[in-house]
């Protein structure tokens, strides 16, 4: 088989990647202004406070999306804040319990008392406003299908007045219908993780304070990494993601030099 | 008939959660509470016509003798999640949580991985700048780019500035006024259904 440009191209990611990837590199990335304020916003809480932290994405974009959420989950169970995992994609229920469950073995805190996972919800929308009404009556048993009320956390939790915010760990735009929905009709606090591609989608909805701020990709991940003095994949992931950012300029500029050299010969 | 009802309860129901929305009378927090449930109920039954359509499909699909073992490995993948939570539960170590861990999982994030091998092929074959505009969208490309990657401060100091300007500034512009693009065309076509004049919903032809 005639190796083509493009399988040129695919060979040499691979092989940059790997062979940095096998280095014992540590890069550092300055904190940004937004995953600061994530950071302070959590620190700020009171303990005891109760967020709700919904996993809205799917398995695809677990290696971007899981060190962000790891992240902002060990830095609220480490500040001792309770929390109330759900999902409004059926794929992230499972990622979220899991997650929840190892993070909180890691500090020591209860099921039902520390936090507690609702699962999955269909239809969105009709969640994150049905929500707003009565979550006992939107989610009338937890994940493993016991009764809302025998939960010793959720006894005082009626809808989004009883939590100071709602932190979505998204990978496409679901975090949108928690501004448009959650925090417009009920005043509801919104925060996200999101994955990278999805940043710029969320920063007029920050500039306007509809959303109070994001930790983005990888980079972010790995900002949130250094602030909470964890490891969770984000510092790595963002040395395997800057080395094909780089890769993908250094092609850039070998495709134009080919393209003006070309057109110079042409006579163009 | 059947047109005419569709239409009515489209209707009611349109205006009556309009109006809800403006309302903090406890009849309509009842009422909106009753009817974000059944929205969810009818939700879940759309997610069984999936379902039902996959499987139609792939039966159809499965005529063709080389598409046939793919089809097979679909629809086993469909009915085997389920049948292993129902037998087994969904805890840690149970096989559905096996399955989702080092089957789906993988499988999904590696298909997506591959956008980075053909975003790295298509940056070689086809960012180029052709014209003035292609040049100022390369420009900001790989500004944007650099600068999300560890090396942005390294190679200037200008570089994350210039970067947060070109967030802040011309993308954001561009990002509100679709936003805001976006937003009118879902109002005026909500009034459309609602007041019945854009009838596509139903089906069929638009009388």
């Amino acid at each position: 088989m005639k190796l083509e440009t493009r399988h040129w191209t695919f060979l040499g990611l691979f092989v940059v990647i790997t062979i940095v990837m096998l280095l014992p590199i540590r890069l550092s990335v300055p904190v940004s202004e937004q995953t600061q304020k994530m950071y302070d916003f959590i620190e700020s809480l009171p303990p005891n406070s109760t967020l709700l932290i919904s996993f809205d994405h799917e398995a695809s974009a677990l290696p971007e999306i899981r060190p962000v959420g790891l992240a902002i989950v060990r830095h609220a169970f480490a500040k001792g804040h309770r929390l109330i995992g759900l999902s409004l994609f059926a794929e992230g229920t499972v990622i979220g319990y899991r997650m929840m469950q190892n993070v909180a073995a890691e500090y020591g805190r209860e099921y039902g008392k520390d936090y507690v996972y609702l699962g999955f919800k269909p239809q969105y929308i009709a969640a994150i406003l049905s929500m707003g009404e009565s979550i006992p009556r939107t989610f009338p048993e937890d994940y493993m299908g016991r009764p809302y009320e025998e939960l010793e956390l959720l006894r005082g939790v009626h809808n989004y007045d009883d939590v100071a915010a709602v932190i979505s760990i998204a990978d496409g735009s679901l975090t949108t219908h928690w501004m448009e929905y959650g925090a417009a009709r009920y005043n509801l606090t919104v925060l996200a993780g999101v994955t990278a591609a999805m940043v710029t989608t969320y920063d007029p909805y920050i500039a306007s304070g509809q959303m109070y701020t994001l930790v983005g990709g990888l980079r972010g991940a790995a900002e949130y990494e250094s602030l909470i003095g964890r490891e969770g994949g984000g510092s790595r992931g963002m040395l395997a993601q800057s080395t094909a950012h780089i890769y993908v300029l250094l092609l850039i500029v070998l495709g134009n030099l080919i393209y003006f050299r070309t057109r110079r010969k042409r006579g163009l | 008939m059947d047109r005419k009802l569709a239409l009515g309860i489209c209707f009611i129901f349109g205006v009556i959660m309009f109006a809800q929305y403006f309302s903090q009378h406890p009849m309509a927090r009842v009422v909106n509470q009753a009817v974000l449930e059944y929205w969810q109920i009818i939700f879940a039954f759309t997610l069984l016509v999936g379902v039902a359509s996959f499987m139609k499909s792939s039966f159809r699909k499965m005529r063709k003798p080389s598409d046939r073992p793919y089809q097979i490995l679909g629809l086993l993948g469909l009915i085997s999640m389920p049948v292993l939570a129902l037998v087994w539960g969904i805890k840690a170590g149970t096989p559905f949580m096996w399955m989702f861990e080092n089957v789906q999982a993988p499988m999904q994030a590696t298909v997506f991985s591959l956008l980075a091998f053909f975003v790295a092929s298509a940056s070689f074959r086809g960012f180029r700048a052709r014209s003035l505009q292609a040049a100022i969208l390369l420009g900001a490309a790989s500004i944007i780019l650099l600068s999300r990657s560890s090396l942005g401060g390294i190679v200037s100091d200008y570089l994350p500035p210039v970067a947060e300007w070109i967030r802040n500034n011309p993308s954001m512009a561009a990002r509100r006024a679709i936003l805001i693009g976006i937003g009118l065309g879902s109002l005026t076509t909500s009034l459309r259904v609602i007041l019945g004049i854009e009838r596509t919903w139903l089906g069929g032809s638009q009388r």
